[in-house]
């Protein structure tokens, strides 16, 4: 018995058997599937309960997905695609679902909407306490609270990207990460106003790897530079890290016109206006005197 | 006694349990049992479509199919084998005592244990065999659909110019999900826990009455040895609940004589596709070798004292 007792507990520890079953779940799966689960199925019904949870999201219960995922986790704590699903549900579908409900008054539906957000975004985190090493799952985390359509849900967006950017962080720093996942935790740290030292020394280091040197990275490395270092030749150091005029031209474009994103824009404005000069554009023609694209607000579906 | 003598003796002891072993399997074998087989094959290669619409990156695409192939596959082979493992050990006393077998062997010089030990073989080996075939065709499947599933993310890694680094992080996750030695260790596990099922059916069949009786019990006490644990919890900090002697001793003997089968189910973690390390497995098996001698002590003593 001490020699059960103590390997039941070491299996415990190293992640290899599941916590016991709750009461809880045990009467939500039922007692055939329950003695199933006990008799050591346990992955096997959360299987059948997937299968169960798909026929909900196809026919639009929430309320039901959300329980069943919750059972489902209970059954497979381990496994990564239960909790990022659950969390999908909640977070996207439902999400989606409550804001195009037109049986709800604007009010209730933007209520729905964001508690949709918060329960995706907490069920995420539990499957990370959970699984403290999977990168995917921080990953998914991250870009649940980066998500231009989703930040609004979380109210302080600042705290959002600060958050989103340790998600990133956390994820990378496992070891296992794909290699988007340090660049995302750039985008996101770039965004967190008093992060921008923090987030030059990053970029600076992505940028010495060719793989990283994806246009939004190079336009973050030059605005945080021209963050840091005010009497910098801005022109002179956006063509340094584009390679021509033209091709800081049209990157920085398209960054300004990226508004609803939040991105930093130190120096991109004049920088433009400079470069205008250089390439000759004339200024019906300059980026400047174009109206900014109004980026997408989830409240303006709640006014009606 | 001789040295000469008791070398004879032994190595008869080991023919005579051979032989046994060898006749139970063929008569199990002559039941048909190994039709089950084609109902896995469906589900193996069935377990296969079950791949619903996912909504995470390129790079897990297909992933969920393998978990959905291990999982599937593995709850049929602990399904089959508990099953196998108790029905035919129940069986096999009261057919040999029905077909008049069980008198024409005991009247030769065959010790009782030989006979029981003999038995259990049997159905240990056609259970092993049963789970070997099983295991065969999964890892087939298995690796048929994660080099496709490893094919297909290769390409998609390789059309986004990933560095070499993230591929091979990429390829060592799929491959977790794959065959691999956890797999197989988590098949050895289905096994041992089948073979205490065996021993402890082989038990309760020493003074059961019929079949019937052997079967639900055996399984009844499946399920108990799932709540072992709590059982031994509930012993081990009794004092502390102030629980009376007749709670604590109940408590006391179930946690003693049943085997403790949530330490089994290290297979479901391997689903998930984490490693079993090989001294997890020595330790199961060394739990299973010593509840499998106990129960078939156990019959022996009371098949012993048994007249027909």
């Amino acid at each position: 018995m001490p020699y059960e007792n103590h390997l039941a507990k070491e299996l415990q520890t190293l992640g290899l058997t599941p916590p016991p079953i709750e009461i809880g779940t045990r009467d939500k799966i039922g007692q055939t599937s329950s003695a199933v689960a006990l008799g050591g199925l346990r992955t096997l019904v959360a299987t059948f309960m997937n299968l169960r949870a798909f026929s909900y999201f196809q026919e639009q219960r929430w309320d039901e997905l959300a329980d069943t995922f919750e059972t489902i986790v209970d059954l497979a704590p381990h496994t990564r695609y239960y909790w990022e699903t659950g969390s999908w549900h909640s977070a996207y579908n439902a999400a989606s679902y409550y804001m195009n409900d037109s049986k709800l008054s604007p009010l209730r539906r933007r209520e729905a909407w964001r508690a949709s957000i918060m329960k995706g975004r907490s069920f995420l985190e539990r499957g990370i306490i959970n699984n403290p090493n999977d990168w995917s799952l921080l990953a998914t985390l991250g870009f649940l609270l980066s998500d231009t359509n989703k930040f609004p849900a979380f109210r302080d967006p600042d705290k959002s990207f600060a958050a989103a950017a340790e998600a990133y962080r956390r994820s990378a720093d496992t070891g296992n990460a794909m290699p988007y996942v340090r660049r995302a935790q750039l985008y996101s740290l770039a965004r967190v106003p008093g992060k921008e030292k923090e987030a030059l020394t990053l970029a600076r280091s992505l940028y010495a790897g060719k793989q990283n040197r994806t246009p939004t990275l190079l336009i973050l490395l030059f605005i945080l530079d021209v963050f840091e270092n005010p009497n910098l030749d801005a022109t002179a150091r956006a063509i340094e890290i584009f390679g021509t005029p033209e091709k800081a031209y049209e990157a920085l474009s398209g960054h300004w016109q990226r508004i609803g994103e939040r991105f930093p824009v130190y120096g991109v404005a004049s920088t433009l206006e400079a470069l205008e000069k250089t390439l000759n554009i004339p200024k019906e023609k300059s980026i400047l005197s174009e109206p900014l694209r109004q980026p997408f607000n989830p409240e303006d579906l709640f006014v009606k | 006694m001789t040295d000469t003598t008791a070398t004879i003796s032994r190595g008869s002891h080991i023919s005579r349990i051979l032989v046994i072993a060898r006749h139970t399997f063929t008569q199990l074998v002559r039941m048909k049992v190994f039709y089950f087989l084609a109902v896995f094959a469906v589900i193996a290669i069935g377990s296969n479509f079950f791949d619903l619409p996912q909504h995470e990156g390129p790079e897990s695409v297909g992933v969920n199919v393998l978990r959905s192939i291990k999982s599937w596959s593995l709850g049929t082979m602990t399904l089959f084998s508990v099953v196998l493992s108790i029905v035919a050990t129940a069986l096999l006393l009261p057919k040999d005592i029905e077909d008049r077998t069980l008198y024409t062997i005991l009247a030769k010089p065959v010790p009782r244990i030989d006979y029981l030990a003999g038995k259990l073989l049997g159905v240990l080996l056609l259970v092993f065999v049963s789970l070997a075939l099983m295991d065969g065709l999964m890892t087939v499947v298995l690796q048929i659909r994660s080099s496709m599933v490893l094919e297909q993310q290769l390409a998609m890694a390789q059309s986004l110019g990933w560095p070499q680094e993230a591929i091979n992080s990429l390829k060592l996750e799929t491959a977790a999900q794959g065959p691999s030695w956890s797999l197989q260790g988590a098949v050895i596990a289905v096994f041992l826990r089948a073979s205490v099922m065996a021993s402890l059916a082989l038990l309760i069949s020493t003074f059961s009455s019929s079949t019937l009786f052997t079967t639900i019990i055996s399984f009844l006490i499946y399920f108990i040895g799932h709540f072992q644990a709590d059982m031994r919890n509930a012993y081990l900090q009794a004092g502390e609940a102030g629980e009376g002697v007749f709670a604590r001793l109940v408590t006391l003997l179930i946690s003693l004589v049943l085997p403790d089968f949530q330490n089994f189910n290290v297979i479901d973690a391997v689903i998930e596709g984490q490693t079993m390390p090989l001294l997890i497995l020595g330790k199961l098996t060394l739990i299973a070798l010593y509840y499998a001698l106990f129960f078939t002590v156990a019959s022996w003593f009371v098949f012993a004292e048994k007249e027909f």
